[in-house]
């Protein structure tokens, strides 16, 4: 790259994270006005409670609870943070999965049920290999990449279908995703084994990686401490409390590959020649339909994956009758691609963005009548803001290095970035049916 | 007063429209007469299209006035326009495809009792003036379904329909056969006769001295001059368009045909619509070092057989050849192999527009050795790779090869492709309408670029809806009619009269006797 | 046979009220995603402005005196209040594809999050729990369910085939959705407004070239779409969900979208297929009590297969259906395209 597009990707870029920035203080905004609206017109929660709501909306990552005069106190909270690292570790990954497809023009809302599968299969190996047949990093690895796996060929599907029978892609990630809902409560329940027996207190859960097939007395009986769970490195020193572990580190590595995937070689100059112009891809003898199915095997693979890492944590617990519900993961892999303008190296900070409202929702749930589900309407709203913001970063590059020569006429050369965009949109709009 | 009135119909006066960056209209003044038909010349990019637009409403000006019978008039939209009686067929018809004649014709000035559609009255005037004026149409035909030149007379019937008086034509003979150009000349004559003015927007000089009375000059925006038909010449108005000189003709020398390097047997392409083939039993070979030519009305499965040749669509029978070799299963990467393909739309397939240009410029060699290791893209190798093209065929762009493809001018981008296509070299190319839209500069470049190919032995196969172009720069012409090559015809021996009965399926030869006399 | 015919229909009109919802959408060119989410919030609207009323003495006398006919009217307002909402709440959409193009798929899922995240959060606050029920809660259907002894006829009377299965146990809103419809697939094809509004989802350009107001046509379509959608979610809530509020329609908007693509985006068709997905929808949910040749045996139950596969079945036709569909079906062309007056 010479200096000059340097400058200008820097110029790019600073528009991006600037649009990004503007949406998530909108969407905080808006989460406010919401939550003073319902302070003040409820009799029972009133103007204090509101701002109380108000503040740990923006910085309820560093509340550390209420002090014994009742009032929210703040302060450096370990906990919180490495709760945040922790639960960005699948936020991360869904996102890369969102952007890896969003980058070859298909909007992958199938992450929740790739997010399942790989749920699915991961647990079924990390709990079904009993913990002597096998060393414990191991298994863990197996169980790793069968549920990057399962993840992969679930994606596969609406790939398929989008490519070989044009069918509208979110459609088909819907219907997928409603049926991995329901293979996945199909599966634990027909298997029985999975379920936790051990801790009676919790109904319908599936045991915890920690726990360990291990033979005693001559029965399969799963024992606690047993089973594998991934490192923690030295992490729950830093963030003691906090479920937090290598997880973390994994995802930033996966986020680096796929942004040299993307950027440095021949396939993903395919897979972005498919999302920018299928037609011409076609054209140029790349096989479209192939890089469409794959794109979104690496999607799923990386949904599975993001599910993987998240339950080999060995402290997480799976609800297993899960067929009337998706997995947020999944759907919030959309705000973190989207706020990261599918950037792999920026979906690192975006989904630690949202996995710190997700510890805003938390501290709202425990310290005030408010809920969590606030931060799902904030959350929203961004995502609501990065349909147009994108267009509106292109309006500012069109101007600023677009050389409209061809304006006058409105021949078939006129307006050539508009018109052929148009007709993109067309093309994809004409592929729904 | 009045006199003064009856003289102008519409006087624009100074127009300025500016778009950003570029001034699309400056100071330009156009005045109507009465029962006159008015030609408005100008080259693609010279702000025809804009001046019609500010005039229709549909673009508001940043200075000038427009006067209506001496009174000053705003249009702000359509529908003022419509008001003032003026009517437009526009280049690219604004019809709904799926909607049937009629429902296209009222569209807009729709009669109703409480908001319910009666099409009575409607069709009852319609067919009326269908009758009058001799426009043919189906009213309940399906507008996907009939014809172009049908199209144009339901184009034309919309403004008759409204009762308009002025008329504006943009380019309306771009789709037509000279035949039916003939008869929409006929009837434009017919429409001033009655006293309707005409504005008819072209860049063609031959019509323009056949039809009009007056004539006004566009170039680059800017207003060259209004001059008197009868008193001026085509190489004076051609002048006055390109503010230079041009060579109409295309010089070369004979052409010295070598070996078929494309065959083609009895090929068929399905159609995408209809249950027809496109392409019907097609047969004919492409030879080294000519030039062959498919000429043929657009939309009578010229672009069909292109997708079939390169793979874009499949076939659903006979046999391609290309250099001795079967490539009717082919993949496109590899028939690519021995092709190079400008395509017919270069926004759809030509280019990647959020690539930069050199990420287009090896669109198809990627994947070479030279340019990449291992899976990893050699972007070094690449840079000079585009670098070298941008040089050699004159690619001019913003920041050179990391300019965005979008942000370049449709001649460079044209360029960019023949460049890519051209170095490709490859013993075929095909090239379907390569100077569509472009300036008379542009398209001299690429006419000598193609001719240059041809002299270094490759076979160029081009398709055309250029009748000038096609006369001018081929060396063998194939006419395709609803899909079926109805006629090979020699340019230096044929008239574009007698091109023209071939394209409109009027006169067809036995194709199958041609062959074997070739063979 | 009545019960599973009742079930399909209580299932397939609030589909084909939705899927018209997507038709006037597209047909003015903007795809509405949406529509699950404005289902969403049109189901709480209308479910919490029935937990209000119910808790106005005008209405609860009503039900205390089984007057039934005002019971009905509150039926027929809180349909209204859903529709009203869910065009309001569809406003977002049309704002974001018409004035600022956005990309309208991303504004659909911003508006699919953004409801039952509402939805969830306000429940929470009133309800103090994940549901919203009525406030009278333990009986809702008897508010409003037409049965024969609403009308005034004896229960053991036996009211025949047709009028056990049209009149007895049914809800008024079915009807008033098939009869709206019909009054609307007539606007679409018989009315200028019609004409006018298809004519902008294939070419708006030709439309505004025609003196057609194609931003305002845009936003008439989305708008009867949200109030569409809005009222089918406070309708799949009263006959289907107990009405109840939860913040979810388990995908039924996405469903409806699919009913109207493989109606190819014409009424008729969308009619026929709303109740194909119906009687799945139906078998899906309540495939243990459904006996169909009325021997008092449920062979759907007692077949060996898992219940997880009956649940699954809608999402699978669903998918196998738009493979069968998809290359055959004509979408509007200009669907999906923002339209931008300044370039033509």
């Amino acid at each position: 790259m010479n200096d000059q597009s340097r400058t200008l990707l820097q110029r790019d870029g600073t528009k991006t994270i600037l649009a990004s920035l503007i949406s998530i203080v909108i969407g905080l905004a808006v989460g406010s006005v919401l939550v003073l609206a319902v302070g003040l017109s409820s009799d029972n929660l009133g103007l204090s409670s509101a701002w109380e709501g108000i503040r740990l909306i923006f910085l309820g990552l560093f509340s550390t609870g209420r002090n014994e005069a009742g009032a929210l106190s703040w302060g450096f909270n370990p906990q919180s943070i490495g709760n945040m690292l922790f639960r960005a570790t699948p936020l991360i990954l869904t996102g890369l999965s969102v952007s890896v497809a969003f980058k070859t023009g298909l909007f992958n809302i199938g992450a929740p049920g790739q997010y399942l599968m790989g749920t699915l299969a991961t647990l079924a190996i990390a709990l079904g290999i009993p913990s002597t047949a096998l060393p414990s990093p191991l298994i863990w690895l197996l169980a790793f990449l069968g549920g990057a796996l399962a993840g992969a060929l679930w994606g596969c599907i609406p790939g398929l279908v989008k490519a070989f029978l044009n069918i509208n892609e979110v459609l088909a990630c819907i219907m997928t995703n409603w049926i991995a809902a329901n293979l996945v409560t199909w599966f634990f329940d027909a298997t029985k084994v999975f379920q936790n027996t051990v801790e009676n207190t919790k109904s319908s859960y599936i045991y915890k990686t920690a726990y360990g097939k291990t033979l005693v007395d001559g029965a399969w009986t799963y024992v606690d401490g047993n089973g594998v769970q991934t490192a923690k490195l030295g992490l729950d020193k830093i963030f003691p409390g906090s479920q937090v572990n290598a997880g973390i580190l994994i995802a930033i590595v996966i986020a680096i590959g796929v942004y040299i995937l993307m950027t440095k070689t021949t396939l993903g100059y395919q897979l972005k020649a498919c999302g920018a112009n299928r037609h011409a891809a076609h054209y140029a003898g790349i096989n479209d339909k192939r890089n469409i199915v794959l794109s979104m095997a690496i999607a799923g693979a990386l949904s599975g994956a993001g599910a993987a890492l998240y339950w080999l944590a060995g402290n997480t617990e799976f609800f297993w009758k899960t067929y009337q519900s998706l997995p947020t993961a999944g759907f919030n892999g959309i705000p973190v691609a989207l706020l990261a303008a599918n950037h792999p190296i920026g979906v690192i900070f975006t989904g630690c963005f949202m996995s710190m409202l997700n510890i805003v929702g938390l501290q709202l749930t425990n310290l005030t009548a408010y809920n969590e589900y606030i931060t799902d309407v904030i959350i929203s709203v961004i995502v609501y803001l990065s349909a147009f913001s994108l267009l509106i970063k292109m309006l500012l590059n069109a101007r600023k290095t677009n050389k409209p020569a061809a304006i006058v006429d409105s021949g078939p050369d006129s307006l050539p970035e508009e018109k052929a965009a148009a007709e993109d949109s067309a093309a994809k709009g004409g592929e729904q049916a | 007063m009045r006199t003064m009135e009856a003289e102008n119909i519409i006087e624009m006066l100074h127009i300025t429209k500016e778009f950003p960056g570029i001034i699309a209209n400056d100071d330009i003044t156009l005045q109507l007469r009465r029962g006159e038909i008015h030609a408005l010349l100008g080259e693609n990019g010279a702000g025809k299209s804009t001046l019609m637009s500010v005039l229709f409403g549909l673009y508001q000006p940043e200075k000038g006035i427009i006067k209506k019978n001496g009174q000053e008039v705003k249009i702000n939209d359509p529908n003022d326009a419509t008001a003032l009686g003026i009517g437009m067929v526009h280049q690219h018809f604004k019809l709904i495809e799926v909607f049937t004649v009629l429902d296209n014709i009222i569209l807009g000035a729709e009669t109703t009792k409480m908001g319910f559609l009666q099409k009575k009255e409607a069709r009852a005037k319609v067919e009326a003036l269908s009758e009058r004026y001799g426009l043919k149409v189906d009213l309940d035909a399906r507008v996907e379904d009939i014809t172009v030149g049908m199209q144009q007379r339901v184009e034309i019937l919309k403004m008759l329909y409204r009762d308009n008086e002025i008329l504006i034509f943009d380019e309306p003979t771009a789709v037509l056969t000279p035949q039916e150009i003939d008869e929409l000349m006929a009837t434009m004559k017919e429409f001033a006769k009655e006293g309707k003015s005409i504005l008819f927007i072209s860049h063609k000089l031959n019509e323009i001295m056949a039809v009009s009375d007056r004539v006004t000059v566009l170039r680059k925006g800017k207003y060259i001059g209004t001059v008197d038909a009868k008193d001026t010449d085509k190489q004076s108005l051609s002048n006055m368009m390109v503010g230079r000189p041009v060579q109409l003709e295309v010089t070369k020398t004979p052409a010295q045909p070598g070996e078929a390097v494309l065959e083609v047997r009895d090929l068929c392409v399905p159609s995408r619509g209809h249950k027809k083939n496109a392409v019907n039993h097609v047969s004919f070979q492409a030879r080294a070092g000519e030039i062959l030519c498919i000429a043929g009305i657009d939309g009578n499965g010229q672009t069909e057989l292109v997708y079939g040749l390169t793979g874009l669509e499949k076939s659903s029978g006979g046999a391609v050849t290309l250099c001795g070799e079967d490539i009717s299963h082919a993949s496109i990467k590899h028939r690519g192999q021995n092709m190079s393909h400008i395509p017919e739309d270069r926004h759809k397939h030509g280019l990647v527009l959020d690539f930069t240009l050199e990420q287009n410029l090896v669109l198809q060699r990627f994947n070479e050795k030279q340019f990449q290791t291992h899976g990893f893209i050699n972007r070094g190798a690449v840079r000079e790779y585009a670098q070298r093209l941008i040089q050699q065929y004159d690619v001019r762009s913003g920041q050179g090869p990391v300019t965005t493809a979008r942000s370049m001018s449709g001649g460079n981008q044209q360029k960019a492709i023949i460049a890519r296509e051209v170095d490709r070299e490859k013993p075929l190319i095909v090239a379907v309408q390569p100077t569509r839209g472009l300036d008379v500069g542009a398209i001299e470049y690429i006419h000598s670029q193609l001719v240059a190919e041809r002299d270094r032995g490759r076979a160029v196969l081009l398709v055309s809806l250029e009748l000038d172009e096609v006369m001018s720069l081929s060396d063998r012409i194939l006419v395709m009619y609803e899909g079926e090559i109805v006629g090979e015809l020699d340019p230096k021996q044929t008239t574009v009269q007698e091109l023209g009965l071939y394209m409109a399926g009027a006169k067809r030869m036995d194709m199958t006797e041609k062959e074997s006399e070739g063979a | 046979m009545t019960f599973l015919i009742q079930q399909t229909l209580l299932y397939a009109v609030p589909l084909m009220i939705v899927a018209l919802a997507g038709v006037f959408a597209e047909r003015s060119g903007i795809i509405n995603l949406a529509l699950e989410g404005i289902m969403i919030f049109g189901a709480f609207v209308g479910v919490f402005f029935v937990n209000l009323m119910q808790g106005v003495s005008f209405f609860s006398d009503a039900y205390a005196a089984k007057n039934w006919l005002t019971l009905q009217g509150l039926e027929l307002l809180a349909m209204l209040a859903a529709a009203a909402l869910g065009a309001v709440f569809s406003l977002l959409l049309s704002f974001a594809s018409v004035n600022l193009k956005a990309d309208q798929t991303i504004g659909g899922t911003a508006l699919n999050l953004m409801a039952p995240a509402l939805v969830l959060f306000l429940i929470r606050i009133i309800a103090n729990q994940n549901t919203l029920g009525m406030a009278d809660g333990s009986d809702a259907a008897s508010w409003f369910m037409i049965k024969k002894s609403t009308l005034g006829i004896d229960r053991k009377t036996d009211l025949g085939f047709l009028g056990e299965t049209f009149i007895n146990k049914v809800y008024l809103a079915t009807y008033v959705c098939i009869l709206l419809f019909i009054v609307l697939s007539i606007l679409l094809y018989k009315t200028k407004f019609g004409l006018r509004l298809r004519s902008c989802g294939e070419n708006p350009q030709a439309a505004d070239s025609l003196g057609i107001n194609v931003y305002k046509m845009r936003y008439a379509g989305t708008t009867i779409s949200g109030a569409l959608a809005g009222m089918g979610g406070f309708v799949y809530a009263l006959t289907t969900a107990n009405c109840a509020s939860t913040g979810d329609v388990a995908g039924f908007g996405f469903l409806a979208l699919a009913v109207m693509i493989f109606g190819n985006w014409k009424p008729l068709n969308i009619a026929g297929a709303a109740l194909l997905f119906g009687l799945f929808k139906c078998i899906a949910a309540s495939y243990t009590s459904i006996d169909i040749n009325g021997d008092g045996i449920c062979m759907l139950a007692k077949a060996p297969i898992s219940a997880h596969v009956y649940r699954m079945l809608p999402y699978l036709i669903t998918l196998i259906v738009l493979a069968f569909t998809s290359k055959k079906s004509r979408a509007p062309k200009a669907e999906g395209v923002p339209y931008d007056k300044g370039l033509r």
